[in-house]
């Protein structure tokens, strides 16, 4: 099959040094697979991604999207980066506009589209990031959280089959840190297909369905986490640390002589592959405008949320949440624990919640759940 | 105590701690050091940042010389130390930040990791009472943010008091001994992380989580029935409370690094190493390692699986070490170590 994207013997030197920031590098990046570039501080991941869009050419190799060849003349570029967006690390290298939303339009209006259609994406845009509210704000009042968001929704208004996102984590707090993190899988879900960078192991083996290390401008590995993380010399080489998650669940299976596979991601798989859990169960009540009345208020049940545009009208309403954050994480941990919870989702998220409570069951625990819409 | 300052973007760490060492003046109110207020003129000011230093988070913000040694020298021959000291000061500190090889070079050709040691180390040329860190690993590798850590419990076993500001829950549970938690502007708790943890809402309304072997603990005792307390900070500790008493614990082979490297025997079982002197010396004998970072928890991860490791670590460190395996006893057994 055809990498989505793919480099062949890929070179490239900056300018004035003689050891190439790429070297030879054969990458393919699997459609619809959740991937993650990992490496340390200069490895070359950020040069790699302004491969992917074309910002940096090489020296030598090619780059391949959709199996075609980039073409480097300016229509052809125009046409690649509204298929292949890049979201920087530093906001500030990405958002030149004075306000919200004539930041977010600057790439569709450039796209030649109507305007009825750039109005359409920028007012999406602004509700996928959570950004509504502060539509008309000068975005030099932003905060970097904000602006980060900011330069997402300006790559989302493109509508892009490839969102590329250079450690998109880095400097946020752990609530937005795992906000972002959600609205990645969202988006991967709904079919955006997503490629992060970080140096983040933790969050790396959370979210990846495959992994391509970089250590020096060379790739060395690509293929699932544990293959990676499971031959200690080549982590250490690659100036990282194995996962939490990874090591726990190693010493644990040792422990009590139960094999290391199935591999949990997550504190619920965790859990779930290692105790006896209770029956609790998780009612998911996706998004709709009568939400409010849907939600039961009882002490008893506690109610999550997973979606960016449920965050913003549970807030909004200021309904009692208990977990705006890690809502999926939370409400089933409460369920494992025998309690009844409420995960109130966005609509398109419904099947995703699904997927991972099927997820669960490869590590033993069933959890009964209804939809209620 | 080694204290964390914990909070969200915005919530006034970086501003708390210019409060700390007089870059900045309280409007109102007073801050004390070592009980007596702090004066804000030139001389007392210069005396004060002597004993209390910053780290800011980013190193340009620090760095002004143009090579290294000059970077870190310019603390001590602003406090007018002699220059036969001065020359002591800065080869200690580059050498506790593995920056020694770098001390002619022109600041600006540093990568941002090392930018960041060069700033620790002008800081610790000072020799302060108070060393304040914030952010010390954002923007670090892992491997780097684990070699800045040990070098913080070296400062604290030789009686620095550390001060750290980080919105990581997991390195401040970690780490900390008593946290204080800002929101907005205010400081909402003090005291040891635990009871701050618990609390969910608490935590949800600081822009924080909950630090992972906290809620894989919680959720694992109250799934067993068992107390949450003794709270495990580390995945050794968790192991150790979640083994069985009939449980196989591997043993532990002390080796006390003092000049010579030579005797590391090649047993069966993954070799740790543990402080700046052991690391660099076997750097440069090539000997085969397997735990060069956070070594002290991969042996004793390995212990808790019935594994036994061999652990070298600067001899002088040999309390540190000791008791930081011995910690494991308040949740399970603690490993043998011969």
């Amino acid at each position: 099959m055809d990498g989505l994207i793919e480099t062949k013997d890929l070179v490239y030197f900056y300018d004035g040094t003689k050891t190439p920031s790429l070297d030879s590098i054969n990458i393919k990046i699997t459609p619809g697979k959740k991937t993650v570039i990992l490496g340390a501080n200069g490895a070359g991941k950020s040069t790699l991604f302004y491969h992917f869009n074309a910002i940096a050419k090489p020296h030598s190799g090619v780059v391949l999207f959709e199996g075609e060849p980039l073409k480097y003349r300016k229509k052809a570029l125009l046409g690649l980066r509204s298929k292949v967006a890049v979201v920087l690390q530093n906001p500030d290298d990405q958002v030149f506009e004075s306000t919200v939303e004539d930041d977010i339009a600057y790439g569709p209006t450039n796209l030649d589209l109507p305007q009825d259609e750039v109005k359409r994406r920028v007012e999406d845009a602004l509700f996928q990031t959570g950004l509504t509210e502060f539509r008309k704000k000068n975005t030099l009042q932003l905060s970097y959280g904000q602006r980060k968001r900011l330069a997402l929704a300006g790559d989302l208004s493109m509508k892009p089959e490839v969102l590329i996102m250079d450690e998109p984590t880095a400097g946020l707090d752990p609530q937005m840190a795992l906000d972002l993190m959600e609205l990645a899988e969202q988006l991967h879900f709904n079919g955006v297909n997503i490629v992060l960078s970080t140096h983040d192991v933790d969050l790396a083996y959370a979210w990846a369905d495959e992994i391509h290390v970089l250590r020096k401008g060379k790739l060395i590995y690509s293929g699932p986490s544990e293959g990676f993380y499971s031959d200690p010399v080549q982590v250490h080489m690659t100036g990282v640390m194995p996962p939490s998650m990874f090591t726990v669940n190693k010493n644990l299976a040792h422990m009590k002589e139960i094999p290391e596979a199935p591999y949990p991601r997550t504190e619920t798989q965790l859990i779930s592959k290692m105790v006896e859990v209770k029956k609790g169960s998780l009612h998911i009540i996706p998004l709709s405008e009568d939400i409010v009345s849907k939600v039961t208020d009882s002490t008893d049940i506690s109610v999550g949320v997973f979606g960016t545009a449920s965050r913003g009208l549970l807030v909004e309403n200021r309904m009692k949440v208990d977990y705006l954050f890690n809502g999926f994480e939370s409400c089933i941990s409460d369920c494992m624990n025998g309690r009844e919870s409420i995960l109130v989702c966005d609509t398109d998220c419904v099947d995703l919640i699904k997927n991972k409570i099927v997820e669960l069951k490869r590590f033993g625990t069933d959890i009964e759940y209804d939809v209620r819409s | 105590m080694k204290t964390v300052i914990i909070g969200a973007n915005g919530a006034g760490k970086s501003t708390m701690f210019y409060h700390f060492n007089g870059i900045l003046k309280p409007k109102e109110g007073t801050v004390y050091y070592d009980g007596k207020p702090l004066e804000y003129t030139r001389d007392a000011l210069s005396d004060l940042r002597n004993k209390v230093s910053i780290v800011v988070q980013n190193p340009d913000e620090q760095i002004f010389s143009s090579t290294v040694e000059e970077d870190v020298a310019f603390g001590p021959l602003n406090m007018s130390i002699e220059r036969d000291e001065v020359e002591r000061r800065i080869v200690t500190s580059l050498e506790k930040v593995g920056m020694l090889e770098y001390r002619e070079r022109p600041t600006v050709k540093l990568s941002y990791g090392q930018r960041k040691r060069v700033a620790l180390a002008g800081a610790l040329a000072c020799e302060p009472e108070v060393l304040i860190l914030d952010e010390p690993t954002a923007g670090l590798d892992p491997q780097m943010s684990q070699e800045v850590m040990e070098l913080v419990n070296e400062l604290c076993l030789a009686g620095t008091t550390v001060i750290i500001s980080t919105h990581d829950v997991d390195l401040a549970y970690t780490w900390a001994e008593e946290i204080h938690v800002l929101r907005k502007g205010k400081l909402i708790y003090s005291g040891s992380p635990e009871p701050f943890f618990a609390n969910t809402e608490e935590v949800a309304l600081s822009g924080l989580v909950k630090p992972h072997t906290f809620s894989i603990n919680s959720t694992f005792e109250s799934l067993r029935g068992r107390d949450e307390a003794p709270y495990p900070r580390t995945n050794s500790q968790l192991l150790a409370k979640l083994s069985t008493p009939d449980a196989k614990i591997g043993v532990i082979r002390m080796i006390p690094f003092d000049k010579e490297i030579s005797e590391i025997p090649q047993v069966c079982g993954n070799i740790g190493i543990y402080g700046s002197r052991t690391r660099r010396a076997v750097r440069e004998s090539k000997t085969r390692v397997d735990y060069y970072f956070n070594a002290i928890e991969g042996c004793c991860l390995d212990a808790m699986s019935g594994l036994d490791s061999v652990l070298v670590y600067d001899i002088e460190l040999e309390s540190l070490v000791r008791d930081t395996i011995s910690v494991l006893g308040k949740f399970g057994k603690v490993p043998e170590m011969i």
